[in-house]
């Protein structure tokens, strides 16, 4: 018998099996349950009935909508924030910020539900605003995640290269336009990615907030409860290809950009 | 030769934790404690732990107090009464459809306790295991759930039948109720709340709310669309008026679901929303001021109303409402032809029928329990009395009629419940309705394979965002993003060039 030699590869093992167990395994199942109908054969049936009924792509729309609407205000909203905050000679930055990430802390459900009773002061009756309620209720719920990544990569510019800038007569609006705008563009996909993939599929937010109509996630879990598998796993192999899609996308665009842009100077 | 033998039976009890997860095969030994997998509703028993200030104190003498969960109570009982340990496996679900779900996926339970449909369900799929004769032995005084359980719910179960099988050999009931309307009788008169028709009442739009699960939604929308009929005067005092009623209220034809689509989506412009959980506390908050509820919640949220002083109701429509009940019953895949396990199952049937452990689930749960008890033990109606009993002072008093719950005859003076006047509508009424309310009750039975996609169909249309119905301006607005993105890139690389 030999003796045990330890190698660095063998620590990959645990998270292997982890893959396999939770992440590989079950995607096969996925994968069968989508492309096969009730007595086991295979079949597209699923995957253009998606694609054919009013329903399931309006649902696809309209948490498209929602995710797209979500994401452009909690862009709007995160960057003057996490601006000011990097760019603030406050010398105490990361209580301000702290301000910001706290409600983090507290529970999402117990934020919704004041968020809920909030909304009704406000509207007085929610059911008019469904739509509404629910970008605000998801920009509640994401805010922070967009403000973190965009803050970071705000904090770490480099200083001297605004000073450049300047000195060779740019002014603030064009500085900004030129030199910062550019070299935060990591930080803004990151946030994107965080916000948008999560906000197409958050029924929770949906449900509390009162708005009755489905969007992706509820769609995948109506169709389980109804004992339908196989077009439920279609939805969710859909919904993992848009994700995946959008993923490469925004790597492709943040890889670029980062190329382009190394030394900090744009065109 | 003897201590071979136990040490082969050493290895075989140490295997047959394997041996069960592996295969659901079981091996008994005759004195090893018996593992009992019970799979109940969340929140459906009482776990003890009261303080001593929550005892209830019958008149008859009794005095209840959960100390411990109730199951541990019959682990006690049971080696008590027949001298055998077993350990209750204790587990909740969340929903009938999650439970078929698991145990389709391979979970393994001895007793478990769905809604009549789900029963219906597995009975006919053939995965039930029908109770023992001595389980319906009424001579024996630990069969408590034969010498206990309400004529209604007895009769109830014995006459519906499925594939030629009555329910009653089944499945032993636990807890019942009926679906209705509660409402704030502030804003609405209860002429307005008896009635499916509230829900597309204009008078109060986007104020009500609707159930989130396609039965209850699907059986308060044929309601509506079958009022005419199910209201008629010829129609009610016909001979067969139950089994029609039955009938009209399991209407699954093609051209019914279609209506009952286009009548959902009309009620989705005029609810607050679908709920499962959230109207009471919107009933309370005063965000609606009626709500399509069960009768079991309905009385928490009186309760909680009249701690906050107001007053809320609960009306049964007069088309017809849903009678609906939880039942154990024993699963094949968990008995697997064990007697001994079978025997404690029934045993923990009968443990959670006495009807002190009824209160205690009643106290606990709010809901409604199947139990009643018999002419020597009145504990349940004791306990109504000291619920719902008019006080010695009270001005005015009505009676009210239970007979047809207790003794399977209304007009035993026996079951007469003497209560305050004015208290239509109110708990006591929700929790044990009255005979008349009964006779318009309608079990909604499962839907065979077809059916139940169709519906589900219709569920999910009228849930999902209809692609036609996105107005033009947002057409437009997207073209014109899409294209100023595109025109952005190309500008882009042209100066880059």
């Amino acid at each position: 018998m030999s003796k045990f030699r330890f190698q660095r590869a063998q620590l990959c093992i645990p998270y292997g099996v982890f893959l396999v167990c939770f992440v590989l395994a079950p995607l096969i199942v996925i994968i069968y349950y989508a492309f096969t109908n009730g007595e086991g054969q295979f079949t597209l049936e699923n995957l253009t009935g998606f694609f054919t009924s009013p329903n399931t792509i309006g649902t696809l729309f309209y948490s498209f909508g929602i995710a797209v609407v979500t994401t452009c205000v909690c862009l709007m909203l995160a960057y003057p924030i996490a601006y000011i905050l990097a760019r603030s000679r406050f010398r105490h930055k990361s209580v301000i910020l702290m301000v910001f990430v706290m409600p983090m802390w507290i529970n999402f459900t117990l934020r919704i539900t004041a968020l809920k009773e909030i909304l009704t002061v406000i509207e007085g009756n929610l059911s008019f605003h469904p739509f509404l309620n629910t970008i605000i209720g998801m920009t509640y719920d994401f805010l922070p995640f967009m403000i973190l990544p965009i803050y970071t990569t705000l904090l770490k510019l480099d200083n001297s290269l605004l000073e450049a800038a300047s000195d060779l007569g740019a002014d603030a609006v064009r500085t900004f336009l030129r030199v910062t705008l550019p070299l935060s563009v990591p930080g803004i996909i990151s946030g994107i990615v965080m916000v948008f993939l999560p906000s197409m599929t958050n029924y929770v937010v949906l449900d509390m907030l009162y708005n009755s109509t489905y969007i992706m996630g509820s769609l995948i879990g109506a169709y389980f409860s109804s004992y339908d598998w196989h077009n439920g796993s279609m939805i969710a192999l859909i919904l993992l290809i848009i994700i995946l899609v959008f993923t490469l996308f925004t790597n492709r665009y943040a890889d670029e950009d980062a190329g382009s842009s190394r030394g900090g100077v744009l065109r | 030769m003897k201590k071979k033998c136990s040490t082969a039976l050493g290895l075989a009890a140490a295997a047959l934790p394997m041996a069960c997860a592996l295969c659901g095969q079981t091996v008994s030994a005759s004195d090893a404690p018996i593992t009992l997998r019970v799979c109940n509703w969340e929140e459906y028993m009482d776990l003890g732990e009261w303080e001593e200030s929550e005892a209830i104190e019958l008149e008859n003498g009794n005095v209840i107090l959960g100390e411990k969960p109730l199951y541990e109570d019959f682990e006690d009982w049971y080696l008590e009464t027949y001298g055998r340990e077993v350990h209750v496996e204790y587990s909740c679900f969340g929903t009938n459809e999650d439970l078929y779900n698991q145990l389709n996926m391979g979970d393994t339970y001895d007793l478990v306790c769905p809604s009549e449909y789900m029963i219906m369900k597995l009975i006919a799929e053939d995965r039930l295991v029908p109770y023992s004769d001595s389980f319906y032995n009424k001579g024996d005084e630990n069969n408590f759930y034969v010498n206990n359980v309400s004529p209604y719910i007895y009769e109830t179960l014995a006459e519906n039948e499925i594939n030629g099988e009555s329910w009653g050999k089944y499945a032993a009931g636990y807890m019942w109720g009926i679906t209705g309307v509660l409402y704030n009788p502030e804003f609405v008169t209860g002429q307005e709340a008896a009635t499916w028709k509230i829900f597309e009442n204009p008078k109060f739009n986007r104020q009500v709310t609707l159930k989130d699960n396609v039965r209850d939604s699907y059986f308060a929308a044929l309601g509506i669309l079958k009022a005419d009929e199910l209201t008629d005067e010829s129609f009610i005092s016909a001979a067969d008026y139950h089994e029609q009623l039955a009938d009209v209220m399991n209407d699954v034809s093609p051209d019914t679901i279609a209506e009952a689509q286009s009548l959902l989506n009309a009620l989705m412009d005029n609810v607050y929303s679908l709920e499962t959980d959230s109207g009471k506390a919107d009933m309370i908050t005063g965000k609606i001021v009626a709500n399509y509820q069960w009768s079991g919640d309905a009385v928490y949220a009186m309760d909680q109303a009249d701690e906050d002083g107001f007053e809320l109701r609960f009306a049964v429509p007069k088309e017809s409402t849903n009678l609906w009940f939880d039942g154990w019953v024993m699963l094949k895949s968990g008995i697997d032809g064990d007697a001994d396990r079978q025997h404690a199952a029934e045993a923990f049937v009968n443990y959670v029928s006495r009807t002190d452990s009824a209160v205690r689930n009643m106290y606990y749960i709010g809901y409604t329990s199947a139990i009643a008890g018999n002419e020597n033990d009145d504990t349940i109606y004791e306990y109504i009395k000291a619920c719902y009993g008019a006080d010695e002072d009270a001005e005015q008093t009505v009676g009210y009629p239970l007979g047809y719950f207790f003794s399977g005859n209304n007009e035993d003076e026996k079951y007469m419940l003497i209560t305050a006047a004015g208290q239509e509508g109110r708990q006591l009424y929700s929790q044990y309705p009255s005979q008349e309310v009964m006779d318009r009750t309608a079990i909604m039975r499962y839907f065979d394979a077809d059916a139940n996609k169709a519906i589900n169909q219709m569920w999910i249309n009228v849930r999902c965002f209809d692609i036609n119905d996105v107005p033009v301006g947002v057409w437009v607005a997207i073209l014109a993003v899409l294209l100023v993105v595109l025109g952005v890139n190309t500008r882009k690389r042209w100066i880059s060039f």
